[in-house]
């Protein structure tokens, strides 16, 4: 159900946008625009259907675990 | 880059004071209480003597080339292919903080405030507000601030004024007992909220400042009023909830404004004391997400950042919901992994900059002076 409520708000901001940069004729930002778009619709619609999604804060705390500990190890 | 939005040095400063009071003042007093005991206060001083210093070196690499934003720099500085790279790390670490804030106040809002209702809406509608802000541009942003900063030091005044008849000195004493190292840690990770994040103000000074030589006192300024804000907030903490309180309690400010008890007729006023947080939280949130949006804008070359607002807009409220699964989360993530993170672009990324200029300086100088030789000779 909630996902439908997504899929409308995407497509509204895409309504918004469209037109004006076709218009204009920037190609690089309709792909840009359309690729975020995409990408945010698509984790929301993820999470709604409870579907696990990478969390990219646990990412950035394995990529900086050795310097987070050297830290506390001398603040300790 | 559209160039043309200018804030004037005045309300660069106090959005500085407001970014830097931004969810600090909701957070920090627990853990300073934790780690420094009755000696918070002490350790939030140091805080702020070392983010002054902090300031300083924001200052020096913003005056590097004072037409170009953090994002440009590293472009002009690092190379194009690198600069870009390290430009795009620096706006998801935006994007993402900015999700982290809106994750707060959600949780803020259904913990305390509304407990049965959803979180997600509650955070759209705060994006929302965000969004529009953003796309208005930062001139708008400014003077809301401008007309906001009234309304919030009269809040915090009317907050220190209801509260102060509570204080018990007991509380504090006695004073200077935490050793050192305790003392360290506490400053180190009250400068990890408070300082080094302001490395993102970077995306509006100098270049979208009209008077960059008068912002720079402006933007000691802004630091100091937070500062203040903080260690006052901070000692009120924990003079009137007491060491114990103060620690166990997620939003300390925000029990602590339960406390206001005037005549046994003005009581639990806490939500109009919330107004504060929300205006402070709001321009935090508003400013990161402006430099993930701007920085973005500026990495792709394109002329106007406006149609970014909503889409990646969309990606935060997204976020928003991922980031954190549960308050222990980002109570581990904000005390351990936060102030690596943090500094990798609020203390290296500045003095790599700088590095990277001074060395460059010096090779472009040797390779005058020496084709100035060769041309005499």
């Amino acid at each position: 159900m909630a996902f439908i409520g997504i899929l409308a708000i995407a497509g509204i901001i895409a309504m918004a946008e469209v037109p004006r940069l076709r218009r204009k004729g920037h190609k690089k930002e309709l792909w840009v625009f359309m690729l975020l778009l995409l990408l945010g619709t698509g984790i929301s619609i993820a999470e709604s259907l409870s579907v696990k999604v990478p969390n990219p804060i646990d990412g950035i705390a394995y990529l900086y675990k050795p310097i987070n500990d050297f830290i506390q190890g001398i603040l300790k | 880059m559209v160039r043309n939005e200018k804030i004037s040095a005045r309300q660069f400063g106090i959005l500085v004071a407001l970014y830097s009071i931004g969810t600090t003042i909701l957070i920090v007093p627990a853990v300073l209480a934790e780690e420094a005991k009755q000696d918070a206060w002490i350790a939030a001083l140091l805080g702020v003597g070392i983010g002054i210093v902090l300031v300083g070196l924001f200052i020096a690499v913003g005056s590097l080339i004072p037409s170009m934003s953090l994002v440009e720099l590293m472009e002009e500085l690092l190379g194009k292919w690198l600069g870009k790279a390290v430009s795009l790390t620096f706006i998801f670490f935006a994007l993402v903080t900015a999700s982290e804030l809106l994750y707060f106040v959600g949780n803020f809002i259904t913990t305390q405030i509304m407990p049965e209702t959803p979180m997600q809406s509650i955070n759209i509608i705060f994006a929302c507000v965000v969004v529009m802000g953003v796309r208005l541009g930062i001139e708008t942003l400014a003077r809301s601030a401008e007309l906001l900063f009234p309304l919030f030091v009269f809040l915090f005044l009317v907050f220190v004024i209801f509260v102060s008849p509570e204080v018990k000195v007991e509380n504090i004493q006695p004073v200077l007992e935490a050793d050192f190292k305790d003392l360290l840690r506490a400053a180190i990770y009250f400068i990890s909220v408070f300082s080094l994040p302001t490395v993102v103000l970077l995306m509006v000074y100098p270049a979208s400042v009209n008077r960059p030589n008068e912002a720079k006192k402006n933007f000691f300024s802004g630091v100091i009023i937070a500062g203040v804000t903080l260690i006052i907030m901070i000692a009120l903490s924990i003079l009137v909830l007491g060491v114990t309180t103060t620690q166990l309690q997620i939003y300390p400010s925000y029990s602590l404004a339960k406390k206001i008890n005037v005549g046994n007729f003005l009581q639990r006023i806490e939500i109009v004391m919330a107004g504060m947080w929300f205006i402070s939280i709001f321009f935090k949130l508003s400013l990161y997400f402006y430099a993930s949006v701007t920085g973005l804008a500026q990495t792709l070359n394109v002329k106007d950042y406006r149609f970014l607002t909503l889409p990646l807009g969309v990606v935060m409220v997204a976020l928003s919901m991922l980031v954190h699964p549960n308050t222990l989360h980002s109570f581990e993530y904000n005390r351990e992994t936060w102030l690596s993170y943090v500094s990798t672009y609020g203390l290296f990324l500045p003095l790599l900059l700088l590095g990277v200029y001074a060395f460059r300086r010096k090779g472009r100088q040797d390779m005058a002076t020496s084709s100035n030789e060769t041309k005499s000779e």
